[in-house]
């Protein structure tokens, strides 16, 4: 059986491009805290949500809803007017991370499927199966924090679909280096739903090159035309004991193009490709190269290629398997 | 560490941009975003509250740039001198061929930045909403002269295949000013308009 690609859509427009491109699935949010990818400019109306579905599914396509912040204290309206909105539109499943949604979801929609988000970080049978058992959870989004033998001994001891990561973004999550973001400016990537609030971050030019901060903290100098990443704090670059370099984590994008068969053999059933904040030509060429892997290896034939078509688009001008290769073991 | 340089344009091209500045090009391109403000207001919506922001757009290949205030059907948009000082909440700079690939979507903004083709200064956040507004609007040059029917079809596709022509131009090696960015040309995505 095929894998099912599951694609990324920050707008109406790159909905419709992955969808035109081969997505099997399109993930997409609202434009507020509700979701984990809330950037000026970025997301779905309730009333274009309703549009992208209808297109969708005129196109064969899916599309998850991530709701998958944590829920404010004190102030859940968003979030539960989020789980109607997205069951009124016709959404194939909602997205969550958050135990208190999952429970509301389960009492009060219980038509809708659930999908436990990457951002509850449920990487043990233990964990997936209580989410499974609690919230009749479909299936979880791994953590990117597993190597593909992890995930072929997991997926053994758990009744849930699951779904990893292939391209874009290596965020891990699970260990809290989303603190560093909280921590430089008072917003949480994983409840205000953005990393590296863009309105705390500057690029300043001098005779040495550019420099970029987060709020009050330099995160990076480069030289010119040495390539730059995005500006977060976990992928800053920073003297430590006379010596530079990335010390929380390298600007690269994750590329597991040639680990398809080998995650498919380890019994995943949906392929992730990050990136909502991207544009509609970085989905449209990321989800027709891994739609071209996909259907290649379910045909019997050997990956086209698909991490080098994929190089430019990657960040920093770099790509790894992480950690489903974990080389440093 | 590389020695990048954008892309530019051939000179042929950038001396006959010169005198672009004496016409009113200014007062063309404002009427034109207020045209497009008043047929598809939701672009304008998705700026939100940075449509009264100043953003400068720097084509390092001319010799004068854009001023745009995307306000709506109060939109406006000037030409200034290169190195004249005026007060901007933004400036975004490139090769002019890379920002018009911004504005269609044909390139990819992020890939871009990443390889440091173009530069961001100023209010991000400014910036990323004008990105993202644009990203999803799918301009076409007919939406921005505000032709429609058969008109806008041929407009689009004369002044599609000019710019083609133009990047063309701009990055085969008799009309190159410089080097390609690290890793080879800019990345291109999708054929602008390949929906319609």
């Amino acid at each position: 059986m095929s894998l099912e690609l599951v694609c990324p859509a920050g707008t109406p427009s790159a909905l419709r491009a992955a969808v035109e491109a081969g997505a099997h699935s399109v993930y997409c949010g609202f434009r507020d805290e509700t979701n984990a990818r809330n950037f000026p400019g970025l997301n779905f109306s309730p009333d274009e949500l309703v549009d992208g579905i209808r297109f969708a599914h005129r196109h064969g396509a899916k599309v998850l809803v991530a709701i998958n912040t944590f829920v404010r204290a004190g102030h859940p309206t968003a979030w539960i007017k989020a789980l109607a909105n997205a069951e009124g539109a016709g959404a194939d499943a909602v997205i969550l991370a958050d135990i208190a949604l999952l429970d509301h979801a389960k009492r009060h929609h219980p038509s809708l499927r659930l999908h436990l988000s990457v951002q509850a970080a449920a990487a043990t049978p233990e964990a997936i199966q209580f989410y499974a058992e609690a919230f009749d959870v479909k299936r979880v989004v791994l953590p990117r924090v597993l190597s593909v033998e992890e995930i072929a001994a997991l997926a053994k001891e758990i009744t849930v679909e699951t779904e990893a990561f292939v391209f874009g973004g290596l965020c891990p999550m699970a260990e809290g280096r989303c603190s560093l973001s909280s921590y430089a400016t008072g917003k949480s990537p994983n409840l205000t739903g953005v990393c590296s609030p863009p309105e705390h971050v500057t690029y300043t030019d001098d005779a040495e090159g550019t420099t970029a901060k987060l709020a009050r903290f330099t995160i990076e100098r480069f030289g010119a035309g040495e390539p730059a990443g995005y500006p977060t704090l976990c992928k800053g670059r920073f003297i430590a004991e006379g010596k530079t370099g990335h010390w929380f984590e390298d600007p690269v994008s994750l590329n597991a193009a040639e680990l398809i068969r080998p995650l498919a053999k380890a019994g995943v059933t949906a392929l992730k490709i990050e990136g909502r904040q991207r544009g509609k030509g970085y989905v449209a060429e990321v989800v027709a190269a891994f739609r071209a892997a996909v259907d290649a290896i379910a045909a019997g034939r050997d990956d086209p290629d698909t991490a080098k078509r994929l190089a430019g688009l990657t960040e920093g001008g770099k790509q790894t398997a992480g950690a489903y290769k974990k080389t440093w073991r | 560490m590389t020695d990048h340089q954008p892309k530019g344009l051939p000179a042929p091209l950038r001396f006959l941009a010169k005198p672009l500045p004496l016409l009113p090009v200014g007062t063309i391109l404002s009427l034109a975003v207020r045209r497009l403000a008043a047929r598809r207001p939701g672009v304008f919506d998705r700026i939100g509250p940075y449509r009264t922001c100043r953003f400068r757009i720097a084509p390092v290949d001319l010799d004068f740039d854009f001023l745009l205030v995307p306000d709506g059907t109060r939109a406006r948009v000037d030409t200034i001198p290169r190195r004249a000082r005026v007060a901007s909440d933004v400036e975004i700079g490139g090769p002019l061929v890379d920002l018009l690939g911004l504005l269609d979507g044909t390139l990819d903004g992020d890939a871009l930045f990443f390889t440091r083709t173009i530069t961001v200064r100023g209010r991000t956040d400014a910036v990323v909403a004008l990105r993202n507004a644009i990203e999803d609007a799918e301009l076409k040059p007919a939406d921005l002269l505000g032709l429609t029917g058969r008109l806008g079809t041929t407009a689009d596709a004369v002044i599609l295949k000019a710019i083609a022509l133009l990047r063309r131009l701009a990055t085969e090696p008799s009309g190159r000013e410089s080097a390609d960015p690290p890793g080879g040309s800019s990345p291109s995505i999708t054929p602008f308009g390949s929906r319609s």
